[in-house]
């Protein structure tokens, strides 16, 4: 302000700060400032916490942690009302890419330039507006700088409602793909037209799932009665429909493919899945948007976090995504195609629900290797997860809770080690020595008590490197397999048929099945649809918005405890040989959604002055 | 981190004892209690103890809305409010809503709801059968919405229901229900990794209209050692 008003009676520059004409004159000045919203664009990568974006250190509990794919392996937290918030970053943001699109129309630049320029612009606001309905629902639309001049309250914008905001983030998509090149010199990741189409298809997705399936947890109050939150019924195809449209554009003119789509065999498949979260540069076929990290000490935590406590390298917090039982059940089995496939432990009618821990009198399954027990399960879970007694830098991992004595004894997740007759000595976690397993010991939180470790996105051709943020693997955004997995289920929800859509989109699904080793196709539902997107988008940061946008996460964790899997030696048989027993988590707690938390509460309404969402 | 968490721990703590040191307002003495009461029956209605009613309450000058949980039992009490106008309104709960009730507060002030609960749970028989506990019970519904589903549920305290259990049985309804049908939910003690034998539990039943922002109604919780 006291510079602003110096200036206008001076007539003079200030020195300390560049001209906005003279750095968005030049592609170097342009670019500078794009990096620095780039930087600021809430894109759930390896460090999108539940405190927020860019969280480089310390913090280790990722969204899947609050969903039934994971538990952590050390803390009990559940999802809080102070969790995912993102209110005055995105505002920063917002001013940023406002003081930027403001300046266009006066910039001395060709009007090709302006039109990329009023693309990316478009592209950011979308993708901001976007993060914070999905949180918000309905929010102020500031779409031009806002400049103080002596009365605070006519900065005050009341909130839109929530399909007004879902309607901006429309049309700037909209702009975007009308504005942006299809490539940047270079190879730049940059937005491109097919991005903003790729974003257009998630953020309608998430409109229509709003309002389809709003009334299965009806909220009420001020904001509900004026439509800051929630979306009527009538709106959903409507939503629907930019989602299959803006897919089509991608699917029909786009350049993109599903990476190694035809693999010899599932071992094949799933080392395919598994490389292309390795490194993300080696299918550039399917991945639309790559964010990447290039700086030691600005890179991410996801290698010390998330390996196995075995292939640590000395580093003291390892082992903290522990995929669920829930998780592991979920997979078809090549045999069965079109249906989950649940571990099955025993012939017992009940065996699936039977979590009563071990039955001296029950018929185990006996495996002799920990791994058998999942032959035949879909590719992608051997590349997602790290199973009992596989191979993972070349070390087997070793997940063992315990042993049956020969007596019919259980030792399990406790006790002495057992020396047998045959003068083999077991130990309950599988060794005496702690960085020789990596299961269901409590020490230090470190050791997996599902039964499963993680292995999506870790890179396992190098050693983990000691320190935060030190992680360099690529993160892919947007990849095609999303889109098509978008389409499908607009297409499955709206019930849309024209334009042979649902034969499009039950090759989509079916395409991405075969890219995972699966030979039989399966029909279009909407069960199908929805386990091949948990499948397939796993540890994503999907499957949280997807019980979001789709209501369902007041019914399913509901005083809802997850599962695990014990792999333990049976010894009442020689050779020893094991036998799996399905429980509930080990030191697990039961948590319970609260469908307010279908919104995050506004923060500041005592000084912004705008209505609070529901039950806040 | 722990020491990290620690230092901000600390560092709110002194925040925190340092304004209470400046500021020299009283500390609030006034109080607010009383019962959620069946207006036909003169019975409490049981709650939830998370996710159960609540009482949304405004003082004059403040803008936000703060709020009570009512106890499982169907009382509630808040010790620590400031002399004043406030206006109450139970939401989201498992009556008949109600219209907001006006009150000045000053030392203890008893205020009491007449409601009509969505259902009431009557005749009911919690008993051990063998393997099994099994509850016996009717519902009499007093409006016209579905009975969405019915529940047995087991836990430590009284405040065993659908929210916080350590054990539960729920059966699906989908229909309006008189008060001519029995309604019988069994669960298995003996297979139940939750439920140990010897051990003393609360079982309470009960049901939910399907309407939104119901909640459940529960009959009084029933003791038995297993």
């Amino acid at each position: 302000m006291a510079t602003a008003t110096s200036c206008n009676k001076l007539d003079l520059k200030p020195l300390d700060k560049l001209d906005g004409n003279a750095m968005f004159s030049d592609p170097q000045g342009v670019k500078l400032y794009m990096a620095n919203l780039y930087y600021q664009l809430p894109i759930e990568d390896f460090n999108f916490m539940r405190g927020g974006f860019n969280d480089w250190i310390g913090e280790n509990m990722v969204s899947a942690h609050f969903t039934d794919e994971a538990v952590h392996s050390n803390y009990l937290d559940f999802l809080t009302t102070g969790n995912f918030h993102w209110w005055e970053q995105g505002y920063k943001l917002i001013r940023d890419v406002n003081i930027f699109s403001d300046a266009i129309p006066q910039l001395r630049v060709s009007e090709d330039e302006k039109n990329k320029m009023r693309g990316e612009s478009a592209f950011i606001k979308a993708y901001t507006y976007y993060a914070l309905a999905k949180r918000y629902g309905g929010v102020s639309i500031i779409d031009s700088v806002q400049k103080y001049e002596g009365d605070v309250e006519v900065l005050k914008v009341p909130r839109s409602t929530e399909k007004e905001t879902w309607d901006f983030v429309m049309t700037q998509c909209d702009i975007a793909i009308q504005h942006l090149p299809e490539t940047w010199p270079g190879g730049e990741r940059r937005a491109t037209k097919w991005v903003a189409a790729a974003l257009k298809t998630r953020a309608a997705l998430h409109a229509a799932s709003i309002a389809k399936f709003g009334d299965r947890a009806v909220l009420s109050g001020e904001a509900v009665s004026r439509k800051l939150v929630g979306i009527e019924k009538m709106y959903a195809n409507d939503y629907y429909r930019q989602v299959i449209d803006a897919a089509n554009l991608l699917m029909e003119n786009g350049p993109f493919a599903l990476y190694k789509p035809n693999p010899a065999s599932p071992e094949e498949a799933a080392e395919n899945y598994r490389k292309m979260f390795e490194d993300p540069s080696v299918a550039p076929e399917e991945a639309i948007f790559i964010k990447g990290f290039t700086k030691v000490d600005l890179g991410h935590n996801y290698d010390i976090y998330y390996n196995p406590a075995q292939t640590a390298n000395g580093w003291p917090h390892p082992g903290r995504i522990n995929p669920t039982l829930e998780f592991i059940d979920l997979f078809e089995s090549y045999a069965q195609p079109g249906q989950s496939s649940p571990i099955r432990t025993s012939a017992a009618a009940n065996d699936i629900t039977d979590y009563s821990g071990f039955n001296p009198a029950k018929n185990y399954y006996r495996f002799d290797h920990p791994s058998d027990i999942f032959e035949g399960k879909d590719a992608r879970l051997w590349g997602t997860v790290i199973l009992p007694g596989t191979q993972w830098k070349n070390t087997e991992i070793v997940i063992q809770a315990g042993f049956i004595k020969p007596d019919g004894t259980p030792q399990i997740m406790e006790g002495n080690p057992y020396t047998h007759t045959d003068g083999k000595t077991y130990h309950v976690f599988g060794s005496s020595d702690r960085t020789q397993y990596s299961g269901f010991d409590s020490y230090g939180g470190n050791y997996t008590r599902t039964g499963f470790s993680f292995k999506k996105f870790l890179d396992q051709r190098i050693p983990v490197v000691y320190g935060y943020s030190k992680g360099l693997t690529d993160y892919i955004d947007f990849r095609y397999a999303e889109v098509l997995l978008n389409f499908a289920e607009a297409v499955v929800e709206s019930g849309i048929t024209d334009n042979n859509a649902v034969a499009k989109a039950t090759a989509a699904l079916n395409a991405i099945r075969k890219r995972a080793g699966h030979t039989q196709d399966i029909p279009l539902t909407v069960e199908n649809v929805q386990r091949e997107r948990r499948v397939e988008l796993a540890f994503e940061n999907k499957r949280f918005w997807d019980l979001m946008r789709r209501r369902e996460y007041h019914t399913l964790f509901q005083n809802t405890i997850m599962h695990a899997l014990l792999p333990v030696v049976d010894l009442r048989v020689t050779p020893a040989q094991y036998i799996f027993i399905r429980t509930e988590v080990p030191r697990g707690w039961r948590y319970t959604f609260d469908p307010r938390q279908y919104y995050r509460y506004i923060p500041g309404i005592g000084s912004n002055g705008l209505v609070q969402n529901p039950q806040y | 981190m722990n020491w990290m968490k620690a230092i901000v721990c600390m560092s709110g703590i002194s925040c925190f004892m340092t304004a209470c040191s400046l500021d020299n307002y009283e500390a609030p003495t006034s109080a607010i209690y009383g019962s959620f009461i069946d207006q036909e029956t003169g019975e409490l209605i049981e709650q939830d103890i998370v996710r159960g009613t609540q009482i949304e309450y405004q003082e004059g000058r403040f803008v936000a809305n703060q709020y009570m949980v009512v106890k499982p039992d169907g009382t509630y009490r808040n010790n620590l409010l400031f002399n004043g106008v406030y206006k109450f309104t139970p939401v989201r709960g498992n009556f008949e809503p109600i219209d907001p009730v006006t009150v000045e507060i000053t030392r203890d002030t008893k205020l009491d709801f007449q409601v009509i609960p969505f259902l009431r749970i009557k005749h009911v028989s919690i008993f051990k059968n063998g393997n099994k506990v099994k509850a016996i019970f009717r519902i009499q519904q007093t409006g016209f919405d579905n009975v969405l589903k019915v529940g047995l549920y087991a836990g430590a305290d009284k405040a065993a229901g659908a929210t916080v259990n350590q054990s539960a049985v729920e059966i699906p309804v989908g229909a309006t229900v008189s008060e001519d049908q029995s309604f019988t939910i069994e669960m298995d003690i003996v297979n139940n990794p939750r439920l140990k034998k010897g051990f003393t539990y609360y079982f309470r039943v009960g049901a939910v209209i399907d309407a939104p922002e119901a909640k459940f109604n529960y009959a009084p919780a029933v003791e038995l050692t297993l």
